[in-house]
């Protein structure tokens, strides 16, 4: 299972903070990123960034773990 | 003495930072602060609270990672960082960052360097209270 997080202004716009992804053998980033945004396309509008395991992914082809737990978020806005 | 590094709900002290820096070291001849505030008006609206949300374990990872980067990139002496969450009023303080080195041009570039990076880099998300709603800030001037 890999468990994503929302914060913020996307979890706003999802209404909810967690939602899980079933694991398959060789799932990447962005395959959890597609079924999440098809399911919140309002929410996906205003994301900018990734991280997997509490650190921030560039590459969206990151092959993920099992109970991996990865975040898609909104442009920060701390400070 | 608290960690130089913290995420919290609670107001903090600038003082108590500013001394904590300096029992760090007897070298440090500059200590430049940014103590970031709530504004009560903003884009042209009264704003009567702000509320703040943080992926709590990877921002203070980011914090601390930002911390050890100024000192590298700087050479400080030393460098602290508060950020506050929850919700706070006009006037309250919301973040303070404290950088020490042997001299002053260092502390200081580190000081706005620090800043400008958990901008960027951290994940906290602002939202502000209205009289006329709720929004989330997603812009950093």
């Amino acid at each position: 299972m890999i468990k994503v997080l929302f914060f913020g202004p996307v979890a706003s716009r999802t209404g909810i903070h967690q939602a899980t992804v079933a694991f398959r053998s060789g799932i990447r980033l962005q395959d959890v990123r597609d079924e999440l945004a098809a399911q919140y396309p309002r929410a996906f509008e205003i994301v900018c960034f990734a991280a997997a395991n509490g650190e921030h992914v560039r590459d969206m082809l990151l092959p993920l773990a099992d109970n991996s737990e990865v975040a898609f978020m909104a442009k920060f806005s701390g400070g | 003495m608290n960690p130089a590094v913290r995420i919290q709900l609670e107001d903090f002290s600038m003082d108590e930072e500013v001394s904590a820096i300096k029992t760090s070291s007897m070298r440090m001849g500059g200590i430049a602060t940014f103590l970031g505030c709530a504004r009560d008006f903003s884009e042209g609206r009264e704003v009567s609270e702000i509320s703040f949300e943080a992926y709590g374990s990877m921002a203070l990872s980011e914090l601390i990672r930002l911390r050890s980067d100024a000192i590298e990139k700087f050479g400080l002496l030393d460098a602290r960082i508060v950020h506050r969450i929850g919700t706070v009023k006009g006037g309250d303080n919301i973040v303070l960052i404290v950088a020490g080195a042997e001299h002053r041009a260092p502390a200081l570039e580190a000081c706005r360097w620090m800043i400008d990076e958990l901008k960027q880099r951290v994940p906290i998300w602002k939202k502000e209270i209205t009289p006329q709603g709720e929004s989330w800030v997603t812009s950093h001037p």
